[in-house]
């Protein structure tokens, strides 16, 4: 038997050949970088120049300071830290799955009236806004916020995360239950199926092992904003690192750093192993 | 070939379940556009309850949209669709749910959720007729005693008794999930029966147990549309639809689809037409294939795609 024609002239390799889009996208990426240089006048020479600071930073760190109660304030800190994190990265799902689940678009029955569609759109877009406020405002912002509310210390830490984390995985969450395979949830829906059944049956059992590694994932973006809260006074190890940085007690900084280092490393490995165990 | 029987013989149709109201069918004039190209353009069927109708036609030909059009699935262009002697086009959201509770559709083996235990993918052939209180109670804790029951009454029915109903979905292999899919019509007891491509994939001793079971059902009054790329399987149907672009291109019984009028239905795509070979496709290599009109819709543009 014959082989069908082969004549493709047009088809490329894996790099596009030119055109006009590329070329326009490349310039304006070039474009966007040297006025993103000049903006923030960014100088590596400088970087390697005058290193005197850097150098007697990094000198003074050594010997880190391993004395009992610095060992004592790094253990309650990174403590406390992961608890923030954990209860933010809690909290923060449980406030997410409702908003989630209202946020997302099913579409709509065919030849559906336009008062069906009005009252399907309102829960969605309110959802969307909120986790939008949710998520647009930083983790920081929303700690500074908390602190002035509430007062200093690890509560308004937690809050800010929990907020800043049910708006992340709201959308996250919104977006799996999108992209649950159709077919499933159609075929209810053909069946008979209303609303709340072909989400309990055909999306949600779909999309619950992607929810478990995104609320992993984001438990470890929490720990490293933990780490930082305590800037604005919201608790964690990020406190004692402030002020341990204005006594410059640089050896104090360096246990500290390298205490979250390591706990982050170690949440980071957990999560990653547990996702990897996880059964779609 | 042995041509499938029911019990009460090669009927052209049966007597609709005096119980039910009737769940005729009936297509007008129905065309579907995506886009600039029409998918199904004027297409004339209708259908006795208990009727028993074979679709084929080539890749792109409209079958699967013709399928979505009688479960409202995807927007009409014109036409009318008549199911049980209402337009189904203008049934309002609770009237059409109580419509399609009456209609049973399998895909392949894509309509299982494939996360859930076969059983439960059974016991969803009645979550049209589930409040909310039993939707809920199913989902928390599983279909109640009498559901249970029916869900393994249904798979032993397809030949997957014991464990099975407790198994993964996703764990199954396909020919198994595709009777986990008729055994969850089996559960539903539909007035009319969609099934695109069942019999893709799966083995002669799959092929005849599902044809069976779907056969059961129609005994019991169904209506049942089976879409099919295999001609050979489409001639033990008593009735046979072709379609080519979107076109009703014939229409009747299985002894007049002459070869001359087959090979007007695939033109194009020579390894099906008789003159190329009338063996099942299988046995032509793929790259021996015709790539189809360009012009067509690609497959999966109407979200379904037959392979």
């Amino acid at each position: 038997m014959a082989s069908p024609p082969t004549s493709h002239p047009r088809i490329a390799g894996a790099i596009p050949r030119f055109s006009w889009r590329t070329t326009l996208a490349v310039l304006a990426i070039l474009g966007l970088t040297g006025w993103s240089v000049a903006g923030t006048e960014f100088d590596p020479v400088k970087l390697f120049t005058n290193t005197r600071p850097i150098e007697r930073f990094v000198s003074e760190m050594f010997p880190p300071d391993l004395s009992a109660a610095t060992l004592r304030a790094t253990f309650t800190g990174i403590l406390e830290t992961f608890q923030m994190s954990f209860l933010g990265a809690l909290l923060g799902a449980v406030a997410a799955f409702p908003l989630a689940a209202l946020g997302t678009q099913e579409p709509p029955t065919v030849g559906a009236s336009r008062g069906e569609r009005f009252s399907r759109a309102v829960p969605y877009h309110l959802s969307r806004f909120v986790l939008n406020v949710f998520r647009s405002v930083p983790d920081i912002l929303w700690a500074l916020v908390f602190v002035v509310a509430l007062g200093l210390g690890p509560f308004p830490g937690t809050l800010a995360l929990a907020v800043h984390s049910s708006g992340i995985l709201g959308k996250l969450y919104s977006e799996t239950l999108e992209a649950a395979p159709i077919r499933p949830v159609e075929a209810l829906r053909t069946a008979g199926a209303g609303a709340l059944q072909t989400f309990l049956f055909g999306r949600l059992p779909q999309a619950v092992s992607g929810f478990t590694s995104l609320t992993l994932y984001q438990w470890e973006c929490n720990i490293r904003s933990a780490a930082i809260l305590g800037f604005v006074g919201a608790g964690g190890i990020g406190q004692q690192i402030l002020i341990s940085m204005n006594l410059f007690n640089y050896p104090k900084v360096a246990t500290l750093v390298g205490a979250t280092i390591i706990v982050v490393l170690l949440v980071d490995r957990f999560s990653a192993a547990v996702r990897r165990r996880l059964v779609y | 070939m042995t041509t499938w029987k029911s019990k009460r013989g090669n009927l052209t149709s049966s007597p609709p379940n005096p119980k039910k109201p009737s769940f005729a069918l009936s297509l007008k004039d129905v065309t579907v556009r995506f886009g600039y190209t029409a998918a199904v353009e004027g297409v004339t069927i209708e259908a006795e309850q208990g009727e028993r109708l074979a679709v084929i036609g080539a890749s792109g030909a409209g079958k699967s949209t013709l399928f979505r059009v009688l479960s409202r699935s995807v927007a009409l262009d014109e036409g009318k669709v008549v199911l049980g002697g209402r337009d189904l086009y203008a049934l309002s959201k609770k009237e059409l749910k109580s419509v399609r509770r009456r209609i049973g559709a399998i895909h392949q083996a894509y309509n299982l959720v494939p996360q859930l235990s076969a059983g439960v993918n059974v016991a969803l052939g009645e979550v049209g007729r589930m409040g909310s209180l039993k939707t809920l109670r199913t989902f928390f804790a599983g279909p109640d005693r009498t559901l249970a029951t029916k869900a393994e009454v249904a798979l032993e029915r397809v030949g997957l008794g014991g464990s099975m109903a407790g198994q993964r979905t996703a764990d199954l292999s396909g020919g198994q999930r595709q009777r986990v899919a008729v055994a969850r019509l089996l559960v539903q007891r539909p007035d009319l029966i969609l099934a695109d491509e069942p019999f893709a994939a799966v083995d002669r001793v799959t092929t005849e147990r599902i044809m069976e079971a779907l056969l059961e059902l129609n005994d019991e009054g169904a209506t049942l549309m089976v879409n099919l790329h295999d001609v050979e399987i489409a001639r033990r149907f008593p009735r046979i639809v072709a379609l080519r672009e979107g076109h009703v291109v014939f229409d009747g019984p299985p002894e007049q689809l002459t070869g001359e009028r087959l090979e007007v239905i695939y033109a194009g795509e020579p390894h099906r037409s008789p003159v190329a070979g009338s063996s099942p496709d299988a046995e032509v290599p793929r790259h021996c294939r015709q790539e189809p009109d360009p012009t067509r819709i690609p497959e999966g543009r109407d979200g379904i795609s037959a392979h």
